[in-house]
């Protein structure tokens, strides 16, 4: 019996190996960045008024355009999510394949995509090219999978009897929906806008394509990487990264906090 | 009053046919059979979750085929009981009442009421995940009597119970039952339950209804012969033991 339990904890060892194996590889990359970083370069775009400008602008478009994306998608993918887990119907492998397209179609064939349904001279001429919509279009097209998908397993996991008893006792769809099912997937809910969110302020293949104005974080690191010199690109980059850090360790601190039972 | 007349239900390989099923008001009935006859299938027909190909389901002389569930009077007590896990005790016996946008007063009376009759009142302020399966039996009880239903489904409601848990609960649902004159169609594929509580029973093979009369006219029938002579078995062995032991 004693010798089991020290083989599960020789096994333990080894997989806490591992995992300080991903740690250390995701903090490397993420430790030389605020190595090579230089305080005189933040100063520098600090005390130019066009550079500080420019971030500033490209700061808000990233934050707004993402908040904004997740927003929609919060809207438009809990029923998505609701049909996918409870619906029956003859079409739904091949709509769940279509929902998770975005996983798997490489960035700027998204920008490409989204250009030629919307571009002005697109399927739908709507000419949502170089607009701050054509950003939030981009951020919606590739964070909505990660919404959908969340939000379809957070609705899995609740019993069916649940909906089934809240009907009986007299509540309509919608106030079992309400009642019983929104505080029951609110959790999965959370998880799926933070997955969105950091989704949607990774993107940039697309957005090269589509909208490189108004200028994202994403873009501008890209073009000052190559009108300024790395360091300008490393400066931004820490910031960003420090902003993002912050707002989602405090997003995960109210996703936990957000005890249902 | 349940009537149940030609009604046909199919899901995937599942088929069910009732030419007829009728409970009285007041009457305690069990649909009795092994699993996988679609037993479930049917009382989901009867609270709304399946729709049928054709018949009729009349409940207290009103057609509610084809009526939502929250129309329909009925109250199911499924097997796992389906606490709201999100609510306290409280709040998921007076769920309906306050649906009903009834006074806090009365809200607060009723559930009073059904604790007391169900002996739950210590268990008001719990969360569902800390009650025993016994305890979360009778609250889910609780919440289906608390709403009046015309028609009570239970769909298997011992199942989860040891044996000594299940006999007091046996006991308890006669009881309750009986004050609140309720009608009631409990499934279960245990004949005990049917002796302990049924006035009458049906007996369902293969999506038909092969049995109906009462308990004593089951008790005689040759669906329970099985049954009836493994307890004459144990009970004579029983009364050979003690009369050894006498000697």
């Amino acid at each position: 019996m004693s010798s089991k339990i020290l083989q599960v904890e020789k096994s333990l060892i080894l997989f806490y190996g591992v995992f300080s194996l991903i740690v250390i590889l995701i903090l490397v990359p993420l430790a030389s960045l605020f190595l090579f970083f230089r305080y005189d370069v933040l100063v520098k775009i600090f005390h130019t008024p066009i550079l500080v400008s420019e971030l500033r602008s490209a700061f808000i478009t990233t934050f707004e355009a993402s908040l904004l994306s997740t927003l929609i998608l919060i809207i438009v993918g809990v029923p998505a999510g609701y049909v996918l887990a409870r619906g029956d119907f003859k079409l739904k492998p091949i709509v769940e394949a279509i929902i998770d397209m975005p996983f798997v179609v490489p960035h700027p064939v998204v920008g490409v995509m989204l250009l030629t349904a919307f571009g002005s001279r697109g399927l739908i001429p709507v000419g949502i090219e170089d607009t701050f919509w054509g950003v939030v279009s981009v951020m919606l097209f590739v964070s909505a999978p990660l919404m959908i998908d969340t939000v379809k397993i957070g609705f899995l996991s609740i019993d069916v009897s649940l909906e089934q008893v809240a009907r009986c006792l007299g509540a309509s769809f919608w106030k079992t929906f309400t009642n019983i099912l929104l505080p029951l997937c609110g959790r999965s809910i959370l998880a799926g806008a933070i997955l969105s969110l950091a989704r949607a302020l990774s993107e940039v293949g697309a957005l090269l394509v589509l909208a490189y104005f108004p200028k994202t974080v994403n873009i501008l690191i890209l073009e000052w990487l190559d009108t300024l010199g790395l360091p300008y690109a490393i400066a931004v980059s820490c910031i960003y990264l420090i902003v993002i850090f912050i707002m989602f360790v405090a997003l995960r601190i109210v996703t936990r906090s957000y005890a249902i039972y | 009053m349940l009537y149940i007349d030609n009604l046909h239900l199919k899901i995937r390989d599942l088929e069910i046919m009732i030419e007829k099923l009728q409970i009285n008001r007041g009457e305690y009935a069990i649909l009795l059979g092994p699993s996988g006859v679609g037993k479930t299938m049917l009382l989901n027909a009867i609270a709304g979750f399946v729709r049928p190909i054709r018949g009729r389901i009349i409940i207290d002389d009103e057609d509610v085929t084809f009526k939502p569930p929250e129309k329909r009077g009925v109250c199911i007590v499924p097997q796992n009981f389906a606490l709201f896990p999100h609510m306290s005790v409280y709040d998921n016996i007076a769920f309906c009442l306050k649906l009903r946008k009834m006074s806090k007063e009365e809200i607060e009376k009723r559930v009073l009421d059904i604790s007391k009759l169900l002996e739950i009142e210590h268990l008001l302020n719990r969360r569902p995940h800390t009650l025993s399966a016994g305890e979360a039996q009778r609250v889910a009880l609780a919440r289906a009597i608390v709403a009046e239903p015309r028609l009570l489904l239970l769909d298997e409601p011992l199942s989860n119970l040891d044996p000594e848990r299940k006999l007091r609960a046996m006991e308890l649902i006669r009881r309750v039952v009986r004050e609140r004159r309720l009608t009631v169609l409990h499934v279960t594929h245990d004949v005990s339950e049917a002796f302990a509580l049924g006035d009458v029973v049906f007996y369902m093979r293969d999506g038909r209804i092969v049995f109906r009369g009462s308990v004593s006219d089951f008790a005689r029938s040759s669906i329970a012969r099985p049954y009836m002579e493994l307890v004459e078995r144990v009970v004579a062995r029983c009364e050979t033991e003690r009369s050894v032991r006498s000697l």
